[in-house]
């Protein structure tokens, strides 16, 4: 690929070259690190792996959804306009098969130290204030953050409170 | 709306360029929803979580974030009619440029909330990773897990405005260059001097408070 790197200064060349390394490293397969700085690879990796997600509460979604149908129901859209232009295909993002499937990137370091991959980065999500990860299930955090939302006297729900009570003590 | 942003977005690098519609990966839905709105519903499950996840990182409080996704879908739903389909061959594989509408709707939402309220003083992260929901098995494993996404959240948000807003996009949604540069209204190059400079500060900030 020709960069047209000749009206650029110094900051918008390691920008660009910053970039495709972003790109590599977000499609879960690393690469190209040369003239890539050792702390803005490390830094980037961090966030990569660190930055949550969050997701509302289920409770929200779906009372948004009725909201949201109940607006639907009463519009009344004039019909799509003729597309302009020249349509042209973009082909969807096929997922790579072999991002995240094995211990081959994690943590790899060349025999210089450098690191040359990244585990698969599975950022952590949170579901109404609660996080989850890889470890359980999205459904079992929303299990959770329903029940600690919910007043009831049952054995689980007392449960999750007395947790929540002791680990906040 | 669209049409104007999206021109800002493809920045100095698209000017001069004829501009050709393509189709993104949400056009069947898109004009589903616009033949019947009640078919609304499979753009909103699709990004209702990408939406509430961008405004609680901008506002810090799942209230606000929730009640900024709210407004974000209904305007985006009432005005599905104005969005108008545009994306360049630059703007990648997969590129969406309903996802980048209605982050623009997302965008000036979140903005007019921070204009009418203060932003939330206190860190978000008290109120965010939660560890009641640890697994007891995974204890060790899930406060890792908590102190990397607390270090990271806490050093994106000292970030100022579009520096942090371009992390966000690229880090957490992973939208590309392109489609960052509609959502904000900037250039591909400035969004990638955004990014870069924002990699530096959060490195620097990093090495100080390990």
């Amino acid at each position: 690929m020709t960069v047209p790197f000749a009206d650029r200064d110094g900051g918008e060349i390691e920008a660009f070259i910053v970039d495709r390394y972003l790109e590599s490293l977000l499609a879960r397969h690393p690469a190209d690190v040369e003239g890539v700085p050792i702390e803005l690879r490390a830094t980037a990796q961090r966030l990569a792996a660190g930055l949550p997600r969050h997701h509302p509460s289920f409770r929200f979604e779906e009372r948004l959804a009725l909201r949201l149908a109940e607006v639907a129901a009463q519009m009344r859209l004039p019909a799509a306009a003729g597309a302009e232009g020249i349509v042209v295909p973009i082909a969807a993002r096929r997922p790579d098969p072999a991002a995240g499937t094995g211990p081959a990137g994690d943590d790899a370091e060349t025999r210089d130290g450098r690191p040359t991959a990244v585990r698969p980065a599975v950022p952590p999500v949170v579901i109404g204030g609660v996080l989850t990860s890889a470890a359980i299930s999205l459904a079992g955090a929303a299990i959770v953050a329903w029940r600690r939302g919910h007043p009831a006297g049952d054995p689980m729900a007392r449960a999750i409170r007395a947790v929540s009570r002791a680990r906040t003590n | 709306m669209a049409r104007s942003a999206l021109r800002k977005g493809g920045g100095p690098e698209g000017a001069g360029r004829p501009r050709i519609a393509h189709l993104d990966r949400d056009r069947s839905l898109v004009d589903a929803a616009r033949a019947d709105p009640s078919r609304f519903e499979p753009l909103y499950r699709k990004y209702v979580a990408q939406v509430y996840s961008y405004a609680v990182y901008e506002l810090g409080d799942h209230h606000e974030a929730e009640d900024a996704t709210e407004r974000t879908f209904l305007a985006a739903l009432a005005n599905l009619h104005r969005f108008e389909e545009r994306a360049r061959p630059a703007d990648g594989e997969g590129a969406s440029t309903f996802r980048v509408w209605l982050f623009q709707i997302a965008r000036n939402t979140v903005a007019e909330r921070r204009r009418t309220r203060r932003r939330h003083p206190e860190t978000p992260l008290d109120d965010l990773p939660d560890a009641d929901a640890v697994a007891p098995g995974d204890l060790a494993a899930e406060v890792v897990i908590r102190d990397e996404a607390a270090t990271a959240m806490r050093a994106v948000d000292r970030l100022a405005g579009d520096r942090r807003r371009a992390v966000v996009l690229r880090f957490v949604h992973e939208m590309t260059t392109a489609e960052i540069a509609g959502v904000l209204g900037r250039s591909e190059g400035a969004v990638r001097v955004l990014i870069h400079r924002a990699l530096r500060s959060v490195a620097r900030d990093l090495g100080e408070r390990p």
